[in-house]
Parts: structure tokens; sequence; C-alpha cells
């Protein structure tokens, strides 16, 4: 092996009670791809923090290169070349792609107080040129801008500062496949130029394909450390919580199997820009899956279905209903759901409290005469959705925001489950959730299909839906391009081939 | 024994309420006779009238700052109800019409603000404060044209205690009811939580803020009503400054800007007392000026604020403190409840 470029001993991190990092040991050496994982809370975010200068340690020692490192803030990291993309996005929305770049760097192209755009952009563009990175349009502000293309805005600002360390916190999830291509290159690329990464991501099976080494973390500690070419992903997810974890938390089964009847009919359905001349049949106990690359459309899907997008041509026709949904308002109150994919910003009432969250869309089923809605019924049913999904909380008036994603994303979807439904739209539904929670939400989804009810499920990850889709239909460029049936040739392969 | 935490900016409002309460109590202590004169009968039936009128203004514009929207226009809304409605009960000779017109017309501003904010996605504030200026010129006009009015003989008896009281009770009642128990009240809280979770939820995000720009506007005819009742006129000086003082009951009252679940029913009587307690406090000991009595609103409200900001602080770190350890997180919740 060669040098190690960051040495970190006996590092210690305190939140109040909360013992986040324990004694941790840890060597990074150059041209090393480290993969970090862990359940959510195990102190991976909290590591890499610490390494940005996010966090001071308690105690502890880092070194770089050698030399004593101890960084007040990530300006610090910076100087060392060490730079980041954390979990929570990390752009300024009011301010342009160009400007985003180089945050608190534009001084060299400052001109008697101007700062010269011009030259700004121009090494913005080497600058995603130089990584083979997609580049937006540099001068539009990154807040009207998708999720992904603002994670890869950060991205490109990580690199400007051409790192010898970069951390990547979560960053996968946030990507369609296409750009997870591009990221795994890039990887490469840096390993290739001597440069050395740390990348968490709640995805074992890719951690192991694109790092050399990972190092699972548990309850604040590091549990092992294991080379990604002698691993297996059950191994890894035996470290990660402790015990032995069934690895088939897909369905078994290798048929299509779901009722004759109809649940939901999109005919032509047109979205000017987004979705061209969609048309498919959902069937009760059907999960219906979607995939597709960035611009695939996919997302668009769910949110036209449920009633968000004024659709310029085409139908949604709900069939176990006999209605058409022209607003999420008919939708919801016609029994389907919805789990977007941002749970955060489009799900969830993070200062609300976990009642009120599970309550939201069962508001209408709980109001009695006169309008009225019981606190008690709300009561017991977030209790009872609470015990029944066993989320892990103090009780149902905490707020929302102080729970773990993997407890938030069961509100996001169980609170759909406390319905009667006919349908249910699902949006990347475990999406930065660990092992554990996905596995619950796997298993959610075969009572949902056992119940009868038609799921659309649209996700990023290819497997996912491979191991859980009645059927699926690949989608490129806003249109449909294949539908493919558990029966016939349900591979990753074949449906990489028509994707791309 | 399971608790609910006790949030921060949920229990400064008391304290300022009893501190407001004592101090001016305090001051207006009267040692020739013995007695604090912020306690007579009389000052407390000012203040009470004072307050009635702020609550239920108060009670529509809720609705509104709980979506995390404002309505300044309620003050001048109030005006012009309170105008029209008196002239069409002299020009027909109807004296009853009074109140369903100033309901009417106080109904038909908000809608016309409601439909403007929802449909065409205009903020509250430039709209409503559009709306303050502007309307306040057509109330002149109309002052202009038909001088001071004073109320029709037949209404005046509606000016006793225990009849004001019924109608007060009954417009709270009621409006406490549709707030914290209905749909309306929770998706109203559920736009300022999160608006585009509650759109992709299905909550008909548009209506729902009509709904609440109407019944602002609806309560601000009533408070018409009430205003003319007490008063017995009309004046130039309607409703002049009242778009504040409903405002800053709400948020003295613990409301947060954004809205939320922090709008709660009970909020508005807490603010309103305060609010109306300092005017009249400051009235009381001598300190009429208004600018001074303005100064002291105005530091209320800036300490408010203050409170949001920290509140919104702690609230975050302890969300820092929640990602880093989920096993953990649950001391989180009584470490911020002990403090």
């Amino acid at each position: 092996m060669k040098e190690p470029i960051l040495e970190i001993r006996g590092l210690n991190k305190r939140f109040g009670p909360t013992h986040a990092n324990k004694n941790i040991d840890f060597t990074l050496y150059q041209g090393e791809i480290r993969g970090l994982i862990g359940e959510n809370g195990s102190g991976k975010s909290t590591l890499i923090s610490q390494i940005a200068g996010v966090y001071s340690p308690d105690s502890g020692e880092m070194r770089i290169r050698g030399e004593k490192y101890c960084p007040q803030s990530p300006l610090d990291a910076y100087k060392q070349k060490i730079s980041m993309v954390l979990q929570e996005l990390g752009v300024v929305g009011n301010l342009p792609v160009g400007v985003n770049v180089f945050l608190g760097r534009t001084g060299q192209f400052t001109k008697n107080g101007v700062v010269s755009l011009k030259a700004l952009n121009r090494a913005v563009a080497e600058q995603f040129e130089k990584w083979e990175l997609p580049m937006p349009p540099l001068n539009s502000l990154t807040g009207n801008m998708m999720i992904e293309t603002r994670k890869i805005v950060e991205l490109a600002r990580a690199l400007s500062v051409d790192p010898d360390i970069i951390l990547l916190d979560e960053i996968t999830q946030s990507l369609s496949l296409n750009n997870r291509r591009k990221l795994y290159e890039l990887l490469q690329k840096l390993k290739s130029m001597g440069r050395s990464v740390i990348i968490i991501t709640h995805d074992v099976e890719e951690l192991i394909e694109i790092t050399d080494t990972i190092t699972v973390l548990r309850d604040g500690e590091v549990v092992g450390n294991v080379v990604s070419a002698n691993t297996t992903p059950d191994e890894v997810k035996r470290m990660m919580v402790g015990r032995d974890i069934s690895g088939d938390y897909y369905r078994a089964d290798k048929k299509a199997q779901y009722d004759d009847e109809v649940v939901l009919s999109v005919k032509n359905l047109t979205v000017a820009g987004e979705l061209e001349d969609i048309s498919f049949d959902v069937h009760a106990g059907e999960i219906l899956g979607f995939c597709g690359l960035s611009d695939s459309g996919i997302h668009s899907v769910a949110k036209a279905v449920f009633g968000l997008s004024r659709a310029s041509g085409g139908s949604v026709y709900l069939a176990a209903k006999d209605l058409y949904i022209k607003n999420p308002m008919q939708a919801l109150i016609n029994n389907v759901g919805y789990v977007p994919k941002d749970r955060d910003s489009e799900a969830l009432m993070v200062n609300a409290s976990v009642r009120e969250n599970f309550a939201l869309p069962s508001l209408g089923e709980l109001t009695g005469p006169l309008g009225f809605v019981s606190p008690k019924n709300m009561k017991k049913l977030a209790s009872e959705m609470v015990s029944k999904l066993s989320v892990k909380c103090e009780d149902i008036f905490q707020p929302v925001s102080s729970l773990s994603g993997g407890n938030k994303q069961k509100i996001n979807l169980g609170r759909w489950l406390a319905k009667d439904l006919k349908l249910l739209i699902l949006d990347c539904p475990t999406r930065g959730v660990d092992v554990g929670v996905k596995a619950y939400i796997y298993s959610l989804m075969k009572e949902a299909k056992k119940n009868k009810i038609a799921i659309l499920l649209i996700s990023d990850e290819l497997t996912e839906i491979i191991g859980m889709a009645d059927r699926l239909i690949v989608m490129k460029d806003g249109r449909m391009t294949k539908t493919i049936s558990r029966d016939g040739d349900f591979t990753e392969q074949a449906v990489i081939e028509v994707m791309i | 024994m399971k608790k609910r935490t006790l949030k921060f900016h949920d229990v400064v409002p008391f304290i300022t309420f009893i501190v407001i309460f004592l101090f001016f109590t305090i001051a207006s202590y009267n040692p020739r006779n013995g007695t604090f004169r912020m306690l007579t009968p009389l000052n407390l039936n000012t203040i009470l009238d004072q307050t009635m009128l702020t609550i239920v203004v108060a009670c529509g514009s809720l609705f509104v700052v709980a979506q995390g929207s404002i309505d300044l226009s309620v003050g001048v809304n109030l005006a012009l109800s309170g105008v029209i409605a008196t002239w069409v009960a002299h020009a027909t000779g109807i004296p009853f019409l009074l109140i369903p017109v100033a309901l009417l017309v106080g109904l038909l501003v908000g809608i016309f603000n409601g439909i403007i904010v929802s449909r065409f996605k205009v903020s509250s504030f430039m709209l409503t404060l559009a709306m303050l200026i502007g309307m306040r010129g057509l109330v002149n006009f109309i002052q202009t044209k038909t001088h001071t009015q004073r109320i029709p003989e037949e209404l005046v008896f509606l000016n006793t205690p225990v009849v004001k009281a019924l109608i007060f009770f009954a417009i709270v009642i009621i409006m406490a009811y549709v707030f914290e128990f209905t749909k309306t009240g929770r998706y109203s809280r559920a736009i300022g939580e999160n608006e585009t979770a509650a759109m992709f939820v299905g909550i008909p995000v548009k209506r729902i803020k009509l709904l609440a720009f109407a019944l602002s506007g609806l309560m601000a005819g009533a408070g018409a009503v009430f205003s003319l009742i007490t008063v017995g006129s009309t004046s130039q000086q309607m409703g002049v400054f009242l778009e504040i003082r409903v405002i800053m009951a709400i948020f003295l009252g613990g409301v947060l800007v954004t809205g939320g679940s922090s709008a709660k029913f009970y909020k508005i009587f807490l603010g309103s007392f305060s609010i109306q307690i300092i005017i009249n406090g400051l009235a009381l000991i001598n300190r009429s000026d208004s600018h001074i009595s303005q100064s002291v609103q105005g530091i209320l409200l800036l300490l408010m604020l203050l409170v949001s900001v920290i509140a919104e602080k702690r609230s975050r770190r302890t969300r820092d403190l929640s990602d880093s350890d989920s096993a953990n997180k649950r001391r989180a919740g009584f470490r911020r409840a002990g403090r």
C-alpha cells in the first residue's frame, strides 16, 4: 500500500448524552477509495463532519500527511485540500450555478471590487469539463433545480479546490443511474490521480463494487475494516447490524401475480416538457415498476398520476372509483396515496409532531358530524401506527425533525397505509434508509400487494424494481420504451439495454 | 410518565403576559386612596371592550397567519365595512341591515384578497399592504360624502355588556371550533408547516388559502359591528392601526411568523390581553405620549422576534443531535425539556 494521508487515533465526539463517535481509529491511504457504512445513526456523518471541520472532536487526534490537523471550520479543511459534499443540501438557492461553485472564493475573479461573472463562468465550465460532469446552465439559479443537479453543483464545487481527499456523504442516493455511472468513473479517475475518497452510502452492493476498502460503523464504533474485493454484501450487512440478516428481502417468486381488475388506467398522458404519450394499466395487487435515467420522466409519472401536474393531453382514469383524476384533492379522497421522493421538503411537516404527520392524509376519514376532527381519534391512529410500524420515538407529540431518516420514511409511507387505499404511488421509497428499514418497507409493500392495493413503484435503484415489481416499464426522454413482465426476461441486463 | 415537551416559544407568552400585567398593575398604584387604577371596574371594562374587538378580528387573521401568510387589510376592511353598512342602514331605513351588510362587505374584501393570493401567487404581504393603503382612500372618500354617521337608534340597545358578551362568545366558540377541531383549521396549519407537502398529500391548498382570507375578512366585518356598537358612530379613526394590533396580538401570543403548528387558538387571547394591557397601562401611568407607547410595542415585538429566532436555533440544534445518533436521540427530548 501507499503512504497514509489521513490518520485518526482515538477520536471521540459527544452531543450531550449521545456518544456519536467512540474511540475511532481510521487510516486512509493515498489513492484509496474508502466506503463508510453503518445503520442510520451509527456515526458515519459525524465522523466525516469532523474530518471536514464542521464539528471539532472532543478528544483524539487527526493527522494529515503526518502533520497534526485540527480544523476549526471547513475553510481549514479546504486549505489542507480536503473537500466535501455533505448530506444536507449545501447550495445557495438564490445564486446561480457559477457563483455556487466558487462560493467564498470569488475573490480571484474580482476586479476593482466587482466580480467578473464571465471569468468566473469560464473557470466553472473548465471544472465541469475537467471532471467530465454534466454541466447545468451556469447562469440559472440553483434553487429551481432538481436535487440531482444541485448535488452535481456541490460536487463540482468540491472538485474545484483540486482536493487530495474528497468526502462524499450519501451522494449516490440523489443521483440517477446514468449520473451514478459518471460518478463511478470519476472515482476511478481520482484514484488514478492518487487522490483519496471517503464515500458514504446505504447501498451495500454499490459500495462493494465501487470502493477498495470498507469501514463498518455500529453505534459510533468501528466494527471492522474489510477489503471490498474479498467480501460479500451479507457479510457487510451482518457487521452493520450485528446479527444475521436474511438475504432475500425482495420477493422470492419469479412469477407476475395480480388480479384482472384494473385499478388505474392511464391513456396517452402528456405533460408538456415532461411526459409524452404515456399509457398503462395497473391491476389490483400488482406492483408496477418504473425505471429510467435521470431525465426519463419517471418521477413526473408519479406527479401526473396524482394530479399534481397539468396534463396537456390524455387521461388518468381511476377505474376502481370510476372517475378521472384531475387534481391531488380528488386523488386523496378517492383512496390514492403518494409517497414523494424528497421526504423532508415534499412529504413531511418536519416541525410538526408525529401525530400531525400520521393523521394528515386521514383527516377526511377522521372527520365526524359537524366537521369535528377528534384529537382522540388522531391520537389513536398515530399510536396504532407507531406501534405497528415500530417507529422509534419518545411519544407521538415529538417533532418529526428529531427522528432519524428511516423513521421519517416509516411515517411518510405508513400514514398512507392507515387508509383503505386502492392505489399507492411510491417514488423512491427506500431512499436514504438503512438495510433494516429497507427490508421492512419491502415487507410492507408485500403486505399491501396481498391486500389488493395497486402499487406504482418508481425508483432509481434497478435492483429494487427487479426485486419487487410484477411488471416494469422502462422510460426514456419522457416516453415509454418497453414493458417487461416478471415472467419474461426480467434482468438488470435486459433493462439497461433499453434504458440507455 | 410520558410528558409533552414544553416548547420554549410556547412558555414565553405566558411569562410576558404575567410580567406585563403585574408591572402595570403595580405601576398604576394610586397612593392617595390606596387603589390600583388598573383594576378599577371602569378600567377593566375598557380593557375588555378593546380586547374583545382585537380577539374577534384576530379569530379570522389567525387562519391566515397559521398558513404562513399575513393579512394587513383587516383594519381598513373593518372601516370600509362599517362605513358602508351604516350608510346602507340609513339609506334603506332598515337598521338591522347594518349587521349583514358589514359582514358581507368584510367577506367580499376577504374573498378578493384570497383569490389574488391563491390564484396568482402574489405575496400576501404585498397585496394586503396595497389594500391597506388603497382602501383607506376609499373609506376617506365615502366619509367625506357621508360625514360622520351615528348608528341607527334601534341598535343602541346592543351596547350592553351582556349582549356583547353573548355575541363575542358565540363568535369565539365557533371560530375556535373551526380552527382547532376541523379539517379547515388543521389544513391551514399544515400549509404553514410545509405547503409543498400539503399539496403533495392532496390538500386543496388554493381553496383553503381562499377560505382563510375570506374568514379573515368576515371577522373584520364582525369587528366593524362590534366597533360601531361600542363607539356609536363611524369616524375617521376607525380601524386605524388595528391590523398592527391584531398581528401583534397573534405574535405576542406566541404564534410564529411562519405559522404552522405554533398557531393555537388560546394564544390570541393571551396576546390580545397583553397588547391591550400595554396600551391601557401606558395611558394610566401618564405615559400616553404615543411615541413612548409605540416604542414599548415595538420593543415587545422585537423581543418576540428574538424568541422565535432562538426557538428556531434550538430546534435546529436538536435536529443535528438526532442525526448523529438515532439510538440515543430520545434523550435529546429530555434535555430540551429539562432546560
